[in-house]
């Protein structure tokens, strides 16, 4: 596949003439106004994958004064017909540009960030080449699809000084009330959260359909193993149970992954373990119910569906901790604004990629200890599990070609 | 026998069929790593079952699960099925998860009889797989006449991350197009070197492209690399 890697604009803008540049992105709406700041102040954005999540991720950044919004990208092409409908009239011209194919929008060298909102099996490829391309990302959850691909999206974000955000607003705006007193040592040093989420994903052997849509099916796939149209197997519902996307192994991890994103997420801040990765994950039975229990190497225990235990119940203790200041967004206007913040003053997000990539693997490595039903210990540093060569089978998974990472 | 009904289930398994049929065999894959002697009974049928008419879902499934039990004797099944313009990613994926260099030849053997996509697929196997075995034969195709599979093999080179593949990727002498995607894998060779406690090594990566020649995006990224092979030997 292709690899675009260019200066951004704003590079550009630093270093070349006014003079030469106003005729190459200035329009009627790019003007500067008494509310706006002038085009050179504005990110200049575009966004792929604009149904559902990424509808609402692009009204978010469309409605931002210093967001110029010039491109859309989706496979379908209903979709891409609505968002070029909202930006152009959000400016009132006719200025968006839409494309099918991602790698088009990514070549464009006046476009500063991307905001990715497809199916989980496109991000790593989409983030990676993004930042290959110079673009800052905005990348909704669940950021990956396997294990493997989280340092690699990292890389490529510390390679290219990328900033790059996930996209749960839950962990810090769903969860706070847990995490003040925790942060406050109010309930002493944790000794565990449960949390409750799923479920695992599914094979997905639904039958051809007609398509009904004018879809690029071969794109759509993209480096997922080939199958039939079927309208369930792309739709972008919220289903985690058989009638989206969302539900099928080819394109996410589930339940553990789709809600595991907001849930593990806000465990992992207000257990203040973001930076880390489990060092082992236990598989329990219970009469009949199974659970799991990860370990942290500070000691603190990560549960999931733990029997007769709500979800985010926290367990304290009577060791004292220290208070310390809670971590938050930047900027104005929730996680959208701290990623704009982000692109202007280079700061890591309040969701930078690594840690976003953390609570995936968690997600990720408890898919893994049920589906081969058994403890396993985790090297984070390796990204390997320790003495179980089936698991570590799991990692990953090979890519329909042309795609790679 | 639940597995004998599962197997015999698989030779009507298609897409629209119901999944609970073949389920054991799941099961029995998820369990088998504690026992040899039945890991061995599945990845013998699983290959009978690759062999034998059943649908392409159904080899599909047969892959995913070889993508645990499969062993070295499954590789030659899986091999054949590289030049398979509808089974070769499923056969690769499986083969791409089989542990030990077996697996890597069988798709290091398949290049000069793939071509297009196929091709680039096995290319990204390698990369994946971290071959280093395959540093001259990925090297070679850095001037190959398809500017997709240069572009591959560049792309596998840099995953494979070690000073061979990054002094492959600094002799190459790529076309404008290419020249972005060599510069990315000679990068994450300097990664992967620096990684591996070689800091010596990985400054003269980067110092080379730190040249003013660069795009500002790379001597960026050079220059950072340089930073952290500084930090490194301080």
């Amino acid at each position: 596949m292709s690899t675009i890697q260019q200066s951004t604009r704003r590079d550009f803008l630093k270093t070349a003439s006014a003079a030469a540049l106003v005729p190459y992105f200035y329009t009627a709406s790019a003007r500067a106004s008494a509310d706006r700041p002038p085009p050179s102040d504005r990110i200049v954005m575009g966004g792929i994958g604009i149904g559902n999540m990424g509808r609402g991720d692009q009204g978010a950044f469309l409605g931002r004064k210093d967001v110029q919004y010039v491109a859309v990208c989706d496979v379908r092409e209903e979709f891409r017909n609505h968002a070029k409908a909202q930006v152009d009239g959000r400016y009132n011209n006719k200025d968006c540009q839409a494309y099918n194919d991602f790698r088009e929008l990514l070549a464009r060298p006046d476009i500063d960030a991307v905001h990715i909102a497809t199916p989980d099996h496109w991000h790593a490829i989409m983030v990676i080449e993004a930042c290959r391309a110079g673009k800052d990302v905005y990348c909704q959850k669940p950021e990956t699809l396997t294990l493997r691909e989280g340092p690699l999206m990292v890389a490529a974000a510390r390679r290219y000084g990328r900033v790059v955000s996930g996209g749960s607003q839950r962990v810090l705006e769903d969860y706070r009330k847990q995490v003040d007193p925790v942060w406050a040592g109010e309930l002493g040093k944790l000794k565990s959260i449960n949390v409750s989420v799923g479920p695992l994903p599914q094979l997905c052997n639904l039958p051809a359909e007609d398509m009904t849509e004018k879809i690029d099916w071969d794109l759509w796939l993209g480096p997922a193993p080939w199958a039939p149209y079927n309208s369930k197997r792309c739709s972008g519902s919220f289903s985690i149970n058989g009638a989206s996307w969302r539900s099928f192994i080819d394109y996410s991890g589930g339940g553990m992954t789709d809600w595991g994103a907001h849930h593990f997420g806000g465990a992992t801040f207000i257990a203040d373990v973001r930076e880390q990765q489990p060092v082992e994950v236990k598989f329990h039975q219970d009469n009949g119910q199974t659970y799991l229990s990860y370990h942290y190497p500070n000691g603190f225990v990560l549960y999931h569906n733990r029997p007769n235990t709500p979800n985010l119940a926290l367990e304290g203790s009577s060791e004292e901790v220290a208070p310390k200041p809670v971590p938050g967004y930047q900027g104005e206007g929730g996680i959208y604004g701290d990623f704009i913040h982000c692109v202007k003053t280079r700061e890591k997000p309040f969701r930078d990629i690594e840690l976003a990539v953390n609570t995936a693997a968690v997600a990720h490595l408890g898919n893994i200890a049920y589906t081969l039903q058994r403890s396993l210990k985790w090297d984070s540093a390796k990204q390997e599990f320790v003495g179980d060569a089936d698991a570590n089978r799991l990692t990953d998974r090979a890519r329909r070609e042309p795609w790679a990472i | 026998m639940p597995l004998d009904d599962a197997f015999q289930a698989l030779k009507t398994y298609d897409w629209g069929t119901d999944r609970a049929p073949v389920t054991p065999i799941t099961e029995a894959v998820a369990a088998a790593q504690s026992n040899a002697e039945a890991r061995q009974d599945l990845e013998s049928r699983l290959l009978a079952a690759l062999s034998s008419d059943i649908s392409r879902d159904a080899k599909d499934f047969v892959c995913r699960m070889l993508t645990i039990v499969g062993s070295t004797a499954a590789i030659s099944a899986l091999a054949a099925l590289l030049p398979d313009e509808q089974l070769s990613h499923m056969a690769r994926y499986a083969l791409e998860r089989i542990t030990g260099p077996e697996a890597s030849q069988a798709l290091r053997d398949a290049l000069p009889k793939l071509a297009g996509k196929l091709k680039l697929g096995a290319i990204g196997s390698l990369g994946v797989r971290r071959d280093s075995a395959s540093v001259s034969a990925l090297a070679n195709l850095l001037k190959d006449a398809d500017p997709a599979v240069a572009r591959a093999a560049a792309q596998a080179l840099g995953l494979i991350g070690t000073p061979a593949a990054a002094h492959a990727l600094l002799q190459a002498q790529p076309a404008a197009p290419l020249q972005a995607a060599v510069t990315d894998a000679t990068l994450a060779c300097a990664e992967a070197i620096l990684a591996a406690n070689d800091p010596a090594t990985a400054l003269k990566i980067y110092q080379t492209l730190a040249a003013d020649t660069q795009p500002r995006l790379v001597r960026l990224a050079a220059t950072r690399g340089q930073l952290a092979c500084a930090a490194r030997t301080a």
